[in-house]
């Protein structure tokens, strides 16, 4: 008659997660987060100082000074030769740019999918999404063998009458790493205004001379509100179609080429996922430093954001497999003999320990540990998997760039990549962006406290039967 | 805020104010002396206002228009002030110029998103304007003006719905 | 695009000895830098031909081949469209591959998308670092250039230059015969002939119509290569 009835699951029921562990159910005053907020910016303690000295020291020794060096020198400092005219700084390139793609994700993606849980975490993302196409940014400069004409690719009048190449991808990447980089900074900014309202409303000295200049203003009228809230959606939707394009041109740097391994017309979407991939294993990574080293922080991020974000990431590992099992099924299966020279290096020739490494980086860690919950809401955990797979990305990026480029159809020419100066640029540029990351942290709100506010107005607890259910609403 | 003059009460929750504005609608003043400043967007449905206007969404499209513009000008206008050939390539081919026609038509929506929040907001303003520094801490800010005989009235009114008022504000250096 | 080859080169696989002349004519006439034997040994070498060397069989039967491979001067150049300050670009009048080097920014897109990896970079001042009296063997008719630039084989287009206006002067056409490239010239035994590839008459397209089963490298890419070789038949002696 009735269904086969189970006895209740004992302890079951008292492992149901209490609703007011989530951030948005636990709301506190608007004052008290307020002060959460400044406190966590404006406390620095005595290691952080030492923190942005290293910092300093190496982004001006590594990246400045290595860089000097080398565009007066020669590029032949660095490790590329014929055929691998490309290395470790298009990796890297490609590295940061899918770093850069966490921000939008997150900031863009998820608002528009109306994902709350995304609401304390938009700005620090952001703020990756801007520092990693800075860092990003630099490298197709640092790679140019002669960096000091770079500004002929710009097209302008001049009186040579001369205009670049649009047809080149790099021509494409130019355009498009500008308009991402305004774009990103811009949709950083709309949201930041409130927030810089109401830093400026509870500093002072330079602090205040700072936010008051930035703020622009802001009081929070009905009027500014709607303005603001009409361009944040019109930023949210736009900024994703660019989102994606920025990362398909990179790709079709490769592409567009008649290189074998690289000529694959899977490499726009490939890139995309694998760049959202890696961005939101590195947001995961910033959460955790965030929660470790800034006052306050643990009541905004929780175990909760490490739980939906490890979903996320597991998602987006199978998406990235299913891409790369097509690239490898169809060199193997289709035996185009250059394909195959290609494949070889990196399954059974001397890239295969690093073929190795990223399969089990990007594949089997993920695939076997992101499955369970408890492992997920580990904050710790989440961080070193989230690092596990950036190495992993970072892994298959090397493969491709260098990597892929040592065969070709000439065997005759075939020769290895090994990085020289490039590991000491790659170390300094690292050191900008954490460096930008922890000086932005004391400048700027790192959580965006009216978004949160707004979602706990929202997120309210209903009694359906005998539980008591949370309920969103839409207040937007 | 066109005479009388200005005064800002403060409430702690929606609710209140919300109710007061109808309040106050009801005393005579008019929704357009009436303006409700907050730390979070209430949209004007929660306020029973009537709904702002704004320009943003033409501005932006006037942008995209600019950038696709200045995109075409770029892919079809420099190879034919500066023909080269290159790959067997035609010197006018369309599928490339589709990527810069959409980067920089894209670029050109939303630097026009931006710039229309700014000038329409008439931002940067730093001058001296009704504000108080409490409503970032959460509160809700009534901000109307209203001629001096109703004054006595209004104010038992707002503070009878639990507001801390502020009268006669003068504006605050933000 | 049709096939519009003016200049073009034969390259006799069977006449071919690997003797490197070709290289080393090609290095005087163009002032190609000497890299030194460290840069040398990470494959730096900036020959602008390369002699392909194979080896087949077994000892003591072993069957050496070699197959020089300088820019095939392709009338579809993929090093073309991907240089975002065209610093390459296809020269309709001599419908040659031409490469500025004042130009260049050094992006090093064009040696990777060259599907015959011909393109050299200059990855040093190798230049400045000529001990004397080595640097009065520079060619004047050819620039030196420093580091950051890409180059390659250019069909000795500063001879050909010379013979238009040679022939120009005298009021004429070129004529086969009038233009040999450093490493035609230098060949002992004539493996490398040049010449106008549009006149039907001249000596090397005689040698194109050879039916010693005369082949285009990477045909099937679409490149439309200026260089014609003929496959060698040693091999199949023995």
């Amino acid at each position: 008659m009735t269904a086969k009835a189970m006895p209740f699951p004992k302890g079951e029921f008292q492992e149901e997660e209490d609703p007011q562990e989530h951030l948005l159910f636990d709301p506190r005053p608007r004052e008290e987060m307020n002060q959460m907020v400044m406190e966590s910016m404006r406390s620095t303690t005595g290691p952080f100082w030492v923190v942005v000295g290293i910092l300093t020291l190496l982004v001006l020794v590594c990246l400045v000074g290595a860089w000097v060096y080398m565009a007066l020198t020669g590029m032949g400092v660095a490790g590329v030769r014929r055929p691998t005219y490309w290395g470790m700084f298009i990796a890297n390139f490609v590295f940061w740019i899918g770093i850069s793609h966490a921000g939008t994700f997150v900031s863009a993606i998820l608002r528009v999918f109306k994902a709350d849980f995304r609401r304390p975490f938009t700005r620090a993302a952001e703020l990756m999404t801007a520092f990693g196409l800075v860092v990003a940014g630099m490298y197709p400069l640092i790679h140019l063998g002669r960096v000091w004409v770079a500004y002929w690719i710009i097209p302008y009048p001049n009186s040579r009458w001369l205009w670049p190449n649009l047809r080149s991808p790099l021509t494409w990447d130019m355009i498009a790493i500008f308009t991402y980089l305004l774009s990103s900074t811009l949709y950083l900014y709309l949201p930041l205004i409130p927030d810089v309202a109401m830093a400026r409303d509870h500093s002072n000295g330079w602090r205040y001379r700072l936010y008051r200049l930035m703020a622009l203003g802001w009081r929070g009228t009905e009027a500014e509100w709607h303005r603001l809230r009409t361009a944040i959606q019109i930023f949210a939707f736009a900024i994703i179609p660019v989102m994606f394009s920025v990362h398909t041109i990179v790709s079709w740097d490769f592409a567009v080429t008649k290189t074998p391994g690289w000529h694959s017309t899977i490499f726009g979407p490939f890139f995309v996922v694998g760049a959202i991939y890696s961005g939101v294993s590195a947001v995961v990574m910033i959460l955790f430093l965030i929660r470790t080293t800034l006052a306050n922080m643990k009541y905004f991020v929780r175990e909760e954001h490490f739980d939906a974000l490890g979903k996320l990431i597991l998602v987006f590992s199978f998406t990235w497999t299913y891409f790369y099992f097509s690239e490898y099924i169809l060199a193997w299966y289709g035996g185009d003999l250059s394909d195959q020279y290609v494949w070889d290096a990196l399954t059974k020739g001397p890239y295969a320990w690093l073929w190795y490494t990223m399969l089990i980086c990007n594949i089997a860690i993920p695939w076997l540990t992101l499955w369970n919950k408890r492992i997920r809401r580990s904050p710790a955990m989440m961080f070193a998997i989230g690092f596990i797979v950036n190495l992993g990305m970072y892994i298959e990026r090397y493969l491709i760039v260098p990597g892929m480029i040592s065969r070709n159809r000439f065997p005759f020419t075939w020769d290895e990549y090994t990085p020289r100066i490039e590991l000491v640029i790659s170390v300094g540029s690292l050191s900008l962006f954490l460096l930008l990351y922890v000086l932005a942290s004391r400048l700027i709100p790192l959580i965006p406290v009216w978004e949160v506010h707004e979602g706990q107005t929202a997120h309210t607890l209903r009694r359906i039967g005998k539980t008591v259910v949370p309920t969103k609403s839409e207040i937007e | 805020m066109s005479e009388g003059t200005i005064h800002l009460a403060l409430f702690n929750a929606i609710d209140p104010a919300a109710e007061a504005i109808g309040k106050l609608r009801e005393l005579g003043i008019q929704d357009k002396d009436m303006s409700i400043i907050s730390s979070v967007p209430y949209s004007d449905r929660m306020l029973g206002r009537p709904m702002s206007w704004t320009f943003v969404p033409k501005i932006a499209i006037g942008g995209f228009i600019v950038g696709l513009v200045i995109s075409l000008l770029l892919n079809f206008g420099t190879p034919l002030l500066y023909p080269i050939r290159v790959g067997g390539m035609p010197y006018l081919p369309i599928p490339p110029t589709l990527v810069l026609t959409f980067e920089i038509s894209m670029l050109g929506l939303m630097f026009a998103t931006f710039l229309g929040v700014i000038w329409e907001s008439a931002f940067p303003s730093f001058g001296p304007k009704e504000y108080h520094s409490e409503i970032s801490n959460g509160r809700i800010a009534v901000v109307f003006s209203c001629p001096a005989e109703i004054h006595n009235q209004v104010h038992d009114l707002l503070v009878a719905m639990g507001a801390e008022w502020v009268h006669r504000t003068e504006a605050t250096e933000l | 695009m049709v096939d519009k080859a003016k200049w073009g080169m034969v390259i006799d696989l069977d006449r071919c000895n690997g003797c490197t002349v070709c290289v080393t004519a090609c290095s005087m006439e163009n002032n190609i830098a000497h890299v030194g034997e460290a840069d040398a040994g990470y494959g730096r070498s900036m020959q602008w031909i390369r002699i392909e060397r194979y080896w087949e069989g077994e000892y003591p039967n072993i069957v050496s081949r070699f197959m020089p491979v300088m820019c095939q001067q392709c009338g579809n150049a993929p090093c073309e469209p991907v240089c975002p300050v065209y610093a390459s670009y296809h020269s309709e009048a001599e419908q040659l591959n031409v490469q500025i080097y004042n130009r260049c920014v050094g992006t090093r897109y064009c040696g990777n998308n060259c599907p015959y990896i011909v393109r050299q970079f200059n990855w040093f001042d190798y230049a400045k670092d000529m001990p004397e009296p080595l640097n009065y063997q520079f060619n004047p008719d050819v620039t030196v250039r420093r580091r950051g630039i890409m180059e390659k084989c250019t069909f000795c287009i500063q001879r050909i230059r010379r013979a238009e206006e040679a022939a120009e002067a005298q009021g004429r056409e070129v004529r086969d015969g009038d233009v040999q490239p450093a490493c035609a010239q230098a060949c002992p035994s004539e493996a490398i002939v040049f010449g106008l590839l549009a006149d039907p008459n001249s000596q090397v397209s005689h040698l194109a119509r050879n039916a010693r089963a005369q082949r285009l490298l990477l045909e099937e890419l679409g490149t439309e290569p200026r260089v014609i070789y003929l496959k060698s038949e040693r091999g199949t002696k023995r």
